[in-house]
């Protein structure tokens, strides 16, 4: 070591100088966290890793997928059975966007749990809302584009569903289908939803997010005093970050698995004649199928119900969540009726999910 | 050195107060200015060029001037300044060492007239009005082209009665039917209706003893099926949310119409009879021919509605 700057340290100095590389960093990487690093906070790391990841293996596919009503069933068991690792990536690509609402799940649960929505994060948690509907977007265009008969029933069902909003409900579906079927039009219109239309979103949504977030700082923990959480606390590098990177590793290891024990194996071409298939959505859509399957939610008016108004009002008690609940209090076991709430919604979601498994049985 | 916020200000003959801002040039990044304010409240602020500074300690700035002098600087003008927070000037705080504070820079001369601001801000609003709304009809035309499909009316053979072996019993019929959408080849798709030869009992259940009339998108009698043909199709779409559904054995209700999706279940006339079906099986329109050849007008109605609204 002679004490003279390498190349790379001039270059670094170099681009420093003009754009304030350091001071950039310095400041992504120094934000305090109260009461210190914890691994209840790794979700909404592992939320942006899933989403990189998703578009990494889905611009892949796109090499050699082709969106057409008589390319697209082709063209995906052409990735799984002919090109190199194809279906590798597919199934990757497949069981991350389970991880991705399995980790909304929890980054929603944590927020909630942790009071973190509360004065002054509400924004914060708006556009976390806005995000976990673009996911739940991501999932339903997603599941059109191998083109089988999942693909095309769990797509039937669905836009038939949103085609109960009152009003504008015809015209919605009509428009999301291209037609009165789904075919072409549709595999057209999901395919830019879901390839160009909902990244674009959740990418500006998510650097609101962060933004938001950031303004508003990070809440901490739920209790201890500001003596106690000053002194525990830590900079987001590099107990946080190290925190973050072992549950990516874990994630990435654990879709993975999944991806070699259970690759993706199509059906049959979609067809409108579902043959001996029983059409079934996504599992993260199962509660929502058995619910609609309950004899309270029969009948014209009983299928608004359990289509649109109950899913609808749901999503507009959280969004006003934080305008209703605003007492400052953030520990959830001083908050009874919040932590009673959640635990009602999982079992609730859990068991509809069961009985929709269980029912399948009774079907064969 | 600069000169620091809250230093002292001393001039020739006593200290006079101390700096309250400092002001800035955009350009060069040096200090143009203190602005000394006195201790006390109420006092006036006034503005010294940096030339009138002799000298700059860590903790004071002495002044040419006595103080009686400093009465003639000129009082500072604070609309004519924006602080440093409000604008945008690389580098400043490589050369700047007075935080904390506010530090100012003069607003430009064709900047201080606020009612021309006011002017350009809506002038870029009406801008973007203007490229917005002209492609505002165009836009959602282009999207909406294929949205609404004209019916086929055209009678399709799709198989014979000598398939059916037992009265009431759902037999499915499967078929091809050719489909050309917007810019693709032409194609076949598979469909499948559900037909059998009902019992009177059955059929009455059906068609309550009247005839069925069928229209076309205008209103014009397409087919009318008489309530005493025993064959009924039904359309293989389940009229809760367009599944398909089939012909099976029920441990309580016997052999019935069951839709796996959301178990939907219909007698051999139709009816509901058990599940979150809005209505019964939707009947299509049938024409028999004398050697059994059976031929439908291929049709789809909105599920999930009370009323049947024909779709396709």
């Amino acid at each position: 070591m002679n004490g003279q700057p390498t190349a790379i340290e001039k270059i670094v100095a170099f681009v420093d100088e003009r754009v304030g590389l350091k001071t950039l960093q310095a400041k992504m990487l120094n934000e305090p966290v109260p009461g210190g690093s914890r691994w209840a906070y790794v979700f909404g790391s592992v939320l942006l890793f899933i989403f990189i990841m998703q578009a990494a293996t889905g611009i892949l596919l796109m090499f050699y997928y082709v969106p057409s009503a008589d390319h697209a069933y082709a063209s995906t068991q052409y990735i799984i059975h002919e090109v190199d690792y194809g279906w590798f990536l597919l199934s990757y690509h497949f069981w991350g966007s389970s991880a991705m609402v399995v980790m909304v799940f929890a980054h929603m649960s944590q927020v909630f749990l942790w009071g973190a929505y509360k004065k002054p994060r509400e924004m914060v948690w708006l556009v976390g809302l806005a995000l976990f509907g673009i996911v739940m977007g991501f999932g339903f265009t997603g599941y059109l584009l191998p083109w089988d008969q999942r693909a095309y029933w769990a797509t039937t069902v669905g836009v038939e569903i949103m085609d109960k909003t009152p009003i504008v409900g015809d015209f919605m579906a009509r428009f999301l289908k291209g037609g009165p079927t789904p075919g072409q039009m549709t595999l057209s219109r999901f395919f830019v939803i879901h390839v160009m239309i909902l990244p674009a979103a959740l990418m500006g949504l998510a650097g609101l997010h962060v933004f938001f977030f950031r303004k508003a700082g990070p809440a901490g923990p739920f209790r201890g005093s500001s003596e106690e959480l000053k002194a525990k606390t830590d900079y987001f590098f590099p107990r946080q970050i190290w925190k973050d990177m072992v549950a990516m590793g874990a994630v990435f290891f654990t879709i993975c698995s999944l991806a070699f024990i259970e690759p993706v194996v199509l059906l049959e071409e979609a067809t409108p004649d579902p043959g001996e298939y029983h059409p079934e959505p996504e599992w993260y859509f199962l509660f929502l199928f058995q619910l609609l399957r309950l004899k309270i939610f029969a009948g014209e008016f009983g299928q608004f119900l359990g289509a649109i108004a109950l899913p609808g009002a749901f999503m507009a008690l959280l969004a006003a969540l934080p305008f209703i609940d605003r007492s400052p209090e953030r520990n959830i076991f001083k908050r009874p009726i919040a932590l009673v709430g959640w635990i009602i919604v999982m079992i609730s979601i859990a068991l509809f999910t069961v009985s929709a498994i269980i029912n399948r049985e009774f079907l064969d | 050195m600069q000169p620091k916020l809250k230093s002292k200000v001393r001039c020739t003959d006593r200290e006079v107060g101390e700096v309250t801002k400092v002001i800035v040039d955009p350009l060069s990044h040096e200090v143009s200015h203190i602005v000394v304010g006195g201790n006390g409240a109420g006092t006036l602020e006034r503005q010294v060029p940096m030339a009138q500074v002799q000298t700059v300690l860590e903790d004071a700035v002495q002044l040419r001037a006595s103080s009686a002098d400093l009465e003639r600087f000129p009082l500072l003008k604070r609309d004519e300044y924006v602080t440093t927070k409000e604008v945008e000037i690389a580098h400043l705080e490589d050369h700047l060492h007075v935080e904390p504070g506010e530090v100012l820079v003069p607003l430009p001369e064709l900047e201080r007239n606020v009612k021309r601001r006011t002017f350009f801000a809506n002038f870029t609003h009406a801008i973007s009005l203007l490229v917005a709304l002209p492609l505002a009809v165009p836009v959602l035309r282009y999207l909406m082209k294929p949205m609404y499909a004209p019916f086929d009316n055209h009678w399709i053979k799709i198989g014979n009665v000598g398939k059916i072996k037992t009265d009431d019993v759902g037999v499915q019929f499967k078929y091809k039917k050719k489909f050309k959408e917007a810019f693709m080849p032409e194609a076949e798709i598979d469909k499948n209706v559900w037909i059998l030869k009902a019992s009177p009992a059955v059929l009455g259940e059906v068609y309550k003893g009247k005839d069925m009339d069928f229209y076309d998108a205008t209103g014009r009698l397409l087919w009318t099926n008489k309530a005493n043909v025993p064959y009924v199709v039904y359309s293989g779409k389940c009229p809760h949310l367009g599944c398909g559904y089939k012909w099976r054995a029920h441990k309580v209700l016997g052999q019935v119409f069951l839709c796996p999706c959301h178990l939907s279940i219909y007698n051999a006339g139709g009816k509901v009879l058990d599940g979150p079906a809005p209505r019964p099986l939707d009947p299509l329109p049938i024409r028999v021919a004398a050697n059994g050849d059976i031929e439908i007008i291929d049709m789809e109605f909105k599920a999930g509605t009370k009323a049947q609204v024909r779709i396709v």
